[in-house]
């Protein structure tokens, strides 16, 4: 009965064909699902003592046509180019935000240039109301893109945090389901049975896994497979780990397993991969280098501006920021050093320069008693620790530097000395004392009589003639911006005449009156509150054009406007527009760099998942070429089934 | 192998690749430029940040300029009207000197009716000296919201005495990077000479110039009287007056006045008392130098027609002195507007290369793009007609 046997395994073997092409045609367009193929073994049986072989076909069962390596590099690649996907589309949306090329007048660099150039334009016209309104007009443009683009990035940082704690939702139910799947394979596999569509089902969630975030995975054995990533168990067996996303304390994103607040930061691969890295790089580094470049224009235009006075004229009155602490320490850049008021009386014409020393290591309130000790003003502090300093009735006061109108010392021993008036705008860098001395013995005018003047380091600087040649009255210049003119008077050598000039280039040493919003042109620390000052919008006659004397000048809004060329420290030496410029170029080239890298990574993907269709993907051809292979072995089994019956018939006929 | 599922993934990765490629192509076309954005090309992105904003510097620069120019040019035209102003007075001045308006009691009405011609030219002078532009006052240096000369008048309404009361510096402002240029001036620089020269004494009372160093200026009297025992020097009709010792050194005495101005006066000589006539050249301003002259040609102080003849001559060369400043400072400002005409030329020349190589780097060639376009879409094409092929026969299709 053998034959019969044969022929009944070759009828089944060639219907279970029928159902394995079926459901390979069938599963043609599934994603995920792999080729599977009838395995066949030719049957036998080996009767004792003989050597008769009886055969037919076993089914040995039905395999998953998977190269596992080629498996996991799709994995690997999907899950690299799932990051550098996210990153680019974000990244994109940031570089939109800048506005670049947008238009002729869009983007910061323009607002930038426009912002220095009402500078340059005010520096033509420092007094007058149209120029002055400009300043104002483009520095509110410009603090309000800079804010603007800086509540943009920190909206995209939560909009990135909330799509990473969505990602981490849907990762959180794929481990699930794998969890429930390995389950279930690791079941049918231990009673013998075929899991070949669960598994299908399970990498193909494993797939998705992998797009989602980076994972590497080991096969165990009864097709078990375990899942992690960055050393964080996912799925171990049928067992899933729940993981959360949240910020770490000092704002950066991080990753742990849910309730443990164990967080790790370093997170690679798929679209949480991608997520970290522009939370915590990309979109962060581009929010610092914004807060440095509104940092660096507010600190650089209100180090000059707290010196300087405008078309309104010296103060009566100043108030600070609010601060967050009196201790000075704690209150941005505070050094020890010097806060130069200089005081006019405006009932006198009197005017003082007095200097109020400050120790970084004291608080608001010791200012403010120094200050309140000097005749004429008087300083307070609000319970927000704003400073306000308020002049006296009959009295003003200002920071600028200009030079006094009389020598600072004076040691003239005849009874009818010249008198020394001093003019001019110091042009040097530092503080400094010169000394001017007398040579000869004589009246100025007349004879030989002279000035040596030297400088702080005791340097001969110049030597002035105010003998024969020199009329009482004339302006000398000494050659730094400062101009002095005796009137007719005696002076001696033999006495020691001499008298002394301070000339300051800072008369806040301390950067006291930029830390704590006095007289400053911008307020805040950062691009997040970058603003204008509300009292230069009020009136826009306040902005500090000005340090000579007469409050007529020029200098300082020119010196304001210079810093459009110059190289700060703080911004790696570069100027303000090379800064923005270098910001945008990185930008574009990491969008660039990013942009090949996910061509390159699709174009992986496309050859992978080609090479993974031609050895595990349906191709239809094949399956009807097989499904003639099995139509004609079943018609032949059936054929010989009937043959077989045919001639056992005969033979009972015969018997 | 596994055809469909790979032509299917071929022509969709395809299809994209050329969509995305015809879509860059199109925007190219369609706004001109080859950079649309930094990402297109970073590096030429930021040359071209740079460049624009290097156009927008040179143009505000050259905005400057112009503005500069046309203040300059504004000053000069000033300058000139005064200058020849100052040359009909002298005309009119070397008219008297020439008797042309006769002698004696003719000759004073007449020399009246010049000085009335002067009180206008003055009142002018100081109109043209106070002149504003464009809302700034171009002669009184830093200070140009502030009328730079105040007048003060008799009861007459006739002006007595001008005081300058603008700054000392001009208004300097950038011109081009690191360029810098004054666009207004501070009129005691313009309206004033600044060549002192020793003073030259008029009269028979037999002063003479001390060695000192004097620092009055322009024309002033010198009263010398005598209390019976010394001679009384004055340069103030006698509010302040400096005795001459008796003895020692007389040779420089320091004569003041209640401004503290000093003339240096040597008295040796000194043998009658009266009132000199003293000029101090290179220190004219002027509106002092044509209320002196005015006055003078109403000879107030009653002087011989010899005297008054002499001191119009002074006068009149006290005028050409202020003249030939005015004619210098006009020489000065034509340079400057010539030295601004070529600065400007030379950065319109900068911003034009500039403009050419950001629009060289920025804009797209256009027939390129048409050839790319062209080519994208035949490929675009051929990827959906091999696909359509390739899709359209299976061997199910024969099966039968």
């Amino acid at each position: 009965m053998s034959d019969y046997y044969i022929g009944l395994s070759g009828l089944a073997a060639a219907q279970r064909a029928f159902d394995v092409i079926g459901n390979n045609i069938a599963n043609a367009a599934t994603e995920g699902y792999h080729r599977q193929r009838l395995e066949l073994s030719p049957a036998f049986s080996q009767q004792p003592g003989s050597t008769v072989f009886i055969g037919g076909v076993n089914i040995e069962g039905v395999s998953r046509t998977i190269d596992t390596l080629l498996e996991q590099e799709i994995l690997r690649q999907k899950s690299a180019l799932a990051s550098v996907s996210q990153q680019t589309a974000t990244m994109s949306t940031i570089e939109a935000a800048f506005g670049e090329f947008a238009s002729e007048e869009s983007g910061l660099n323009v607002t930038i240039d426009n912002f220095f150039t009402s500078l340059k334009n005010l520096s033509t016209h420092p007094s007058e109301d149209i120029w002055q309104n400009q300043v104002v007009s483009n520095a509110e443009t410009l603090t309000g893109q800079f804010r603007t683009l800086r509540d943009f990035l920190s909206e995209l940082q939560n909009q990135i945090k909330s799509q990473a704690e969505a990602t981490v939702g849907t990762i959180n139910t794929l481990t699930g389901q794998i969890g429930e799947l390995n389950g279930q394979i690791e079941r049918i596999m231990l009673v013998g049975g075929e899991a070949n569509s669960i598994r299908d089902q399970r990498d193909q969630y494993i797939t998705e896994l992998s797009e989602r975030i980076g994972i590497q995975t080991i096969e165990r054995s009864n097709g078990i497979i375990d899942i992690s990533t960055s050393g964080i168990p996912l799925v171990t067996g049928s067992i899933a780990t729940a993981i959360e996303a949240n910020y770490v304390n000092d704002g950066t994103l991080g990753l742990s397993i849910a309730g443990a607040s164990n967080y790790s930061t370093n997170i690679q691969g798929g679209t949480i991969g991608g997520l970290f890295s522009l939370h915590n790089d990309s979109v962060a580094g581009i929010a610092d280098n914004l807060d440095s470049l509104a940092n660096a224009i507010m600190q650089e235009v209100n180090n000059y501006h707290v010196m300087g006075t405008g078309s309104a004229g010296s103060f009566s009155q100043l108030t600070g920021r609010s601060l967050t602490t009196d201790e000075l320490s704690e209150i941005g850049t505070i050094s020890d050093g010097t806060l130069y008021i200089r005081v006019t009386n405006t009932a006198t014409g009197e005017i003082s320069r007095e200097a109020i020393a400050i120790n970084a290591a004291d608080d608001l309130s010791d200012v403010a008693t120094a200050i309140t000790a000097v005749t004429g003003l008087t300083a307070s502090i609000s319970s927000a620790n704003e400073l306000t300093i308020s002049a006296d009735v009959n009295y003003t006061f200002d920071f600028m530097p200009a030079v006094l109108p009389e020598p600072t010392l004076t040691d003239f021993d005849d009874a009818a000395p010249p008198t020394v008036t001093v003019t001019g705008i110091y042009a040097g860098t530092e503080n400094d004392t010169f000394e001017f001395t007398v040579i000869g013995d004589g009246s100025v005018g007349n004879g030989t009589l002279s000035l040596q003047v030297t400088n702080g380091s005791g340097d001969l600087i110049k030597t002035l003639n105010i003998g024969s040649g020199y009329a009482a009255g004339d302006a000398l210049d000494i050659g730094n911006g400062i101009k002095i003119a005796l009137s007719t008077g005696n002076l001696a050598e033999t006495d020691g005449d001499l008298f002394q000039i301070d000339a300051f280039a800072d008369t806040d040493t301390a950067g006291f009156l930029a830390a704590t919003g006095i007289n400053t042109f911008f307020s805040g620390s950062s691009a997040v509150d970058m603003a204008v000052c509300s009292e230069i919008i009020e009136n826009p006659q306040r902005i500090a054009t000005a340090i000579g004397a007469d409050g007529t000048d020029n200098t300082n809004i020119t010196r304001m406007a210079d810093i459009k060329d110059k190289a700060i420290a703080g911004l790696g030496r570069l100027t303000c527009g090379q800064f923005y410029r270098k910001m945008t170029f990185d930008i574009g080239q990491d969008i660039s760099i990013k942009q090949i890298q996910q061509e390159n990574g699709e174009i992986i993907v496309l050859d992978l998942t080609n090479r993974q269709n031609s050895i595990s993907g349906v191709d239809i051809n094949e399956e009807a070429a097989q499904l003639m292979v099995f139509e004609q072995m079943f018609q032949a089994m059936a054929q010989y089934m009937h043959t077989i019956n045919t001639s056992v018939a005969s033979l009972m006929e015969i018997l | 192998m596994s055809g469909f599922n790979s032509v299917y993934n071929n022509v969709t990765f395809a299809l994209q690749l050329h969509s995305k490629a015809l879509f860059g192509l199109q925007e190219q076309a369609s706004t001109g430029s080859r950079i649309n954005r930094p990402s297109d090309d970073a590096a030429t992105a930021y040359r071209v940040m740079g460049l624009n904003s290097q156009q927008r510097y040179h143009t505000n620069f050259i905005d400057t300029i112009e503005n500069a120019v046309s203040t300059q040019i504004m000053a000069s035209s000033v300058l000139q009207n005064m200058g020849t102003t100052l040359i009909d007075t002298m005309v009119h001045l070397t008219q008297i000197l020439s008797g042309t308006y006769g002698e004696g009691e003719d000759g004073q009405s007449s020399r009246d009716r010049v000085a009335l011609e002067i009180n206008d030219v003055l009142e002018q002078m100081v109109s043209s000296a106070n002149t504003k532009y464009v809302d700034q006052y171009i002669f009184g240096g830093d200070n140009t919201g502030t009328v730079p000369y105040r007048v003060q008048r008799d009861n007459n309404g006739e002006i007595i005495g001008i005081t300058y009361q603008g700054s000392t510096d001009g208004r300097n402002i950038q011109v081009a990077p690191g360029v810098q240029s004054d666009i207004t001036y501070a009129g005691d620089d313009i309206f004033r000479s600044s060549d002192r020269e020793t003073p030259v004494f008029y009269g028979t009372a037999g002063a003479a110039a001390g060695t000192g160093t004097s620092s009055v200026k322009g024309d002033l009297w010198l009263t010398v009287t005598n209390d019976g025992s010394n001679y009384k020097l004055s340069i103030d009709g006698g509010t302040t007056e400096i005795t001459v010792p008796s003895s020692g050194d007389i040779s420089n005495i320091a004569v003041t006045n209640a401004n503290g101005e000093v003339l240096y006066v040597d008295a040796t000589n000194i043998t009658a008392t009266g009132t000199e006539r003293v000029r101090i050249p290179g220190t004219y301003d002027i509106f002092n130098v044509l209320i002196s002259t005015r006055d003078l040609l109403r000879n107030s102080n009653g002087l011989s027609d010899t005297m008054v003849a002499g001191l119009v001559d002074e006068a009149s060369k006290s005028i050409e002195e202020t003249k030939n400043v005015l004619v210098a400072k006009e020489s000065s400002i034509g340079t400057r507007i010539n030295f601004l005409d070529s600065l400007k030329d030379s950065i319109e020349n900068i911003k034009f290369n500039g403009e050419d190589e950001a629009a060289m780097l920025q804009d797209a060639d256009i027939a390129q793009i048409a050839i790319d376009i062209s080519r994208r879409q035949t490929l675009y094409e051929m990827s959906l007609s091999v696909a359509g092929k390739l899709m359209s026969l299976s061997l199910l299709d024969f099966i039968r």
